[in-house]
């Protein structure tokens, strides 16, 4: 993965180092001329003085000399007047000015002065390594600095780019904390320049995308809306021609059981669109799911009796926040899929507790369960295990787990299956966190 | 002392640090990892540091001559690793199938080689100042100075190979390689000359008043094509021969369709 | 690889074979000091036109390298250790070398004459 402020930080870095170092190595030896012509204007200071002060004297005796690290020598015509007991009895150079020349173990340099009469010839000479570390150690103190603040520049360059690069984690951040079904746009105002045209484009984007899923799901809900009434008018006439035809016609038992499963299936639809996240955030509300299950229970009941099925309810009180009306479709449509796939005379036992880690909805059924390679299937939409064969011949449309699910996400809650405690049967465990927080997957 | 330090850390960090971007850039065309810099740097690193401790009985070698056999050996194999490089890379552009897996190994080989080499040049003149602290000061900061200007080098060269605009275009990086390993390889040459195993010859032509070689254009020059500014005519041959060879491979590799390949690994 | 690599110290050998036969033909031999950082001589003078072999004894405890742009050569030399180069022929002139080390103080030249 490539990262933005690794290149920026190592790029800058290695600009700076470059150009840093270059420019000390520049201060370095300019520094360096300066100071060497500083040390020459000595050097030619002390032959003159040599030349001056031996003042037509004979021959002295060598004087120690300053660590061994300067010489001289001085001559008249050709003669040794006066030397530094490190210099030999010839001269070192015949030349007159500056020159570089090896004596005594050592590299010197040597400023050579002869006076006007030519007579007196004065050599002073100084050690190159001594001098050379004398100026290197002046300029040094200059250059030091430069080195050692370069990794407190990388620190720095490290900070200030992680600063400048902010708009962009945050802006990276909104889009990644946010529900994928939220589509408002991105705030615009205080972007900084070279993220707006992002912004504006993806703004542009929701919106269209926005405009499309709204107008699918008016479409759907609409249409499942207009149905109502023409299914509505289609069970009335059912019914009176049920009254006038003789009882126990087949064809009309299917009849009636396949306008049953589409006034359900209308039903489901509009279940599922009225439990969409805009709809859902405006009805959170402070509720006690063990009522609430209790109260569904009582109008499930007939259904209950009618199939012989002994319900129970166990736990107590839950205290939780959700979508009433859509936690009531998610009970309502599990106590139906345990009423429809129990055989008459079986058991349903429904179960709410308030746990450490939520509240948890329990449904058991002794029904003849789900393969356990089936559980992820049975939540799609329009699944239907086994074909169309319920052996209760109940009608359904295979969304009712489907909008359990949807539900489900919406509160943040978990699903998870298993085998009823009865001997066989499908045993459905919904934990709900005490205080929805949607689920970004929700959809 | 300091820009003596400089040129010499300088001189040698620079050569690692160019053969480790243009092939780090390379591998970025062929969507390999880079993980064989590291390897190659730390087995170089390892390499140097037995090279300076066994040079003074390699220098026994070949009748005192070990220390050229040694490097010239390096720099031949370096070059012969590149041209390897570029004949998979080559074949692979023909071949969507051909496998790659070895390129990386021959590249940390190549690395590990150059590093050795570098590294040991390094050590010896470092060593040389251990005894004396203050000494040591001032040549260590001129081997960061020198350091700094190398892998800062390496790093911008890398990066501007790295631009889309380059890889688009695989003869830049190859045709660089390919100047860079002939230059190598006459390095090697010269090493041989030295030695007496190739014949000695007046040089062919003398450049040294327009550009010698001892300026900073002229070193830097040496490092990236093997600048010589008075070259015998045997090392001019080899080198251009060297030099042909690999830039055929770079436009042989220029002119094929299929590079960039593997663009869904690019890490 | 592995076939080149053999190739590669067949022919070094071979040149080295050659070269030992070369060396034993005759060639002048100059002799060079490294001591305290400085060239013993400073100066050598050497004939023109011909190859010559430096022996260069460095007696100081560090390492040294010697070096020439003119002549293209570099060679390490350890502390306490000799080395051999070769150069030449050459044409009549000064050719400087110094020690890359401490080239503020190890300079020389190869007067050809």
């Amino acid at each position: 993965m490539k990262s933005i402020r690794g290149f920026l930080v190592t790029a800058l870095l290695a600009t700076m180092t470059l150009t840093l170092f270059l420019a000390a190595l520049h201060g370095y030896r300019s520094s360096m001329v300066e100071v060497q012509a500083l040390l020459d204007a000595e050097l030619t200071g002390r032959a003159r003085l040599l030349s001056a002060s031996i003042n037509g004297q004979t021959h002295k005796e060598p004087v120690a000399s300053l660590n061994g690290q300067r010489a001289f020598q001085v001559f008249r015509n050709g003669a040794l007047l006066w030397r530094s007991d490190n210099a030999p009895d010839t001269p070192v150079t015949n030349r007159a000015g500056f020159q570089d020349i090896n004596f005594n173990r050592h590299r010197w340099r040597t400023y050579t002065w002869t006076d006007e009469n030519g007579g007196i010839r004065a050599i002073a000479a100084e050690r190159i390594d001594v001098r050379n570390a004398l100026a290197e150690n002046i300029i040094l103190e200059s250059v030091l600095p430069v080195v050692a603040a370069l990794p407190l520049a990388g620190l720095l360059i490290w900070f200030v780019v992680g600063y400048g690069l902010s708009p962009l984690r945050q802006l990276a951040d909104q889009l990644r904390r946010r529900r994928a079904d939220d589509l408002s746009p991105l705030p615009a105002g205080q972007q900084p320049v070279e993220l707006m045209q992002l912004v504006n484009s993806t703004n542009g984007l929701l919106q269209r995308l926005e405009a499309s899923f709204g107008r699918e799901r008016r479409f759907a809900s609409d249409a499942a809306h207009e149905l109502r009434t023409p299914i509505a008018a289609l069970k009335v006439h059912l019914h009176n021609i049920t009254c006038t035809l003789p009882e126990g016609n087949p064809e009309l038992a299917s009849l009636v059981s396949a306008v049953e499963r589409m006034g359900n299936l209308v039903e489901q639809i509009l279940a599922l669109y009225r439990t969409s996240p805009d709809h859902y955030f405006a009805q959170l509300a402070e509720l006690d799911l063990h009522q609430l299950v209790q109260e569904s229970i009582a109008g499930l009941f007939p259904a209950f009796d009618r199939s012989a099925l002994q319900l129970e309810l166990t736990g107590s009180t839950a205290l939780m926040s959700g979508d009433r009306p859509a936690l009531e479709t998610l009970v309502k449509n599990l106590l139906d899929n345990a009423c429809k796939y129990t055989p008459a005379g079986g058991k349903v036992s429904v179960a709410v507790n308030d746990r450490p880690h939520g509240v948890t909805l329990r449904i058991e059924d002794s029904g003849p369960g789900v393969p356990e390679e089936q559980y992820t299937r049975i939540f799609e939409r329009f699944c239907r295990l086994g074909g169309d064969q319920h052996n209760t011949g109940t009608v359904g449309c295979g969304l009712g787990l489907a909008i359990v699910q949807h539900i489900a996400d919406l509160h943040g809650a978990s699903i998870t299956l298993g085998k009823s405690s009865f001997e066989s049967g499908l045993a459905v465990t919904i934990t709900f966190p005490r205080h929805a927080t949607p689920h970004p997957g929700a959809a | 002392m300091l820009p003596t330090s400089v040129i010499i850390v300088l001189r040698e960090v620079l050569e690692a640090a160019l053969l480790i971007s243009m092939l780090g850039a390379v591998s970025g065309m062929l969507g390999l990892s880079r993980h064989w810099a590291g390897a190659g740097i730390g087995i170089g690193l390892l390499g140097a540091l037995s090279y300076s401790l066994g040079i003074n009985s390699i220098a026994q070698w070949f009748d005192g001559f070990g220390q050229e056999f040694v490097s010239a050996t390096m720099q031949a194999l370096i070059y012969l690793l590149l041209v390897s490089i570029a004949l998979l890379v080559l074949r692979r552009t023909r071949h969507e199938d051909a496998r790659t897996g070895s390129i990386p190994v021959l590249m940390a080989l190549a690395v590990a080689l150059a590093v050795t080499r570098e590294g040991f040049e390094i050590l010896v003149y470092l060593y040389g100042f251990s005894s004396t602290l203050s000494q040591l000061l001032t040549v260590s900061m001129g081997a960061v100075i020198g350091a700094g200007i190398g892998i800062s080098l390496g790093v911008l060269l890398y990066y501007v190979l790295c631009h889309p605009a380059i890889q688009r275009v695989p003869f830049i990086s190859f045709a660089l390689l390919a100047l860079f390993g002939a230059g190598l390889f006459s390095q090697a040459i010269k090493l041989l000359i030295q030695a007496d195993w190739l014949p000695s010859q007046l040089p062919l032509w003398n450049s040294s008043n327009w550009l010698p070689e001892h300026s900073i254009t002229g070193q830097l020059l040496y490092v990236l094509i093997g600048y010589e500014a008075t070259p015998g005519a045997i090392q001019v041959a080899f080198h251009s021969i060297a030099l042909l060879v690999l830039l055929g491979l770079a436009a042989a590799i220029g002119r094929s369709r299929a590079l960039p390949v593997d663009q869904g690994k690019v890490s | 690889m592995n076939r080149f690599r053999k190739i590669y110290r067949l022919a070094l050998a071979l040149f080295g074979m050659i070269s030992s036969m070369a060396a034993q033909a005759g060639r002048p031999v100059f002799l060079i000091e490294i001591r305290n950082h400085l060239f013993e001589p400073e100066q050598v003078v050497i004939p023109a036109n011909t190859r010559v072999k430096l022996v260069i004894y460095n007696r100081d405890p560090t390492p040294e390298e010697f070096e020439s742009y003119e002549m293209n050569r570099e060679k390490v030399i350890m502390g306490q250790h000799k080395t051999v180069i070769f150069v030449g022929p050459l044409t009549a002139g000064d050719y400087p070398f110094f020690g890359e080390f401490h080239p503020a103080t190890a300079l020389g030249k190869l007067v050809v004459e």
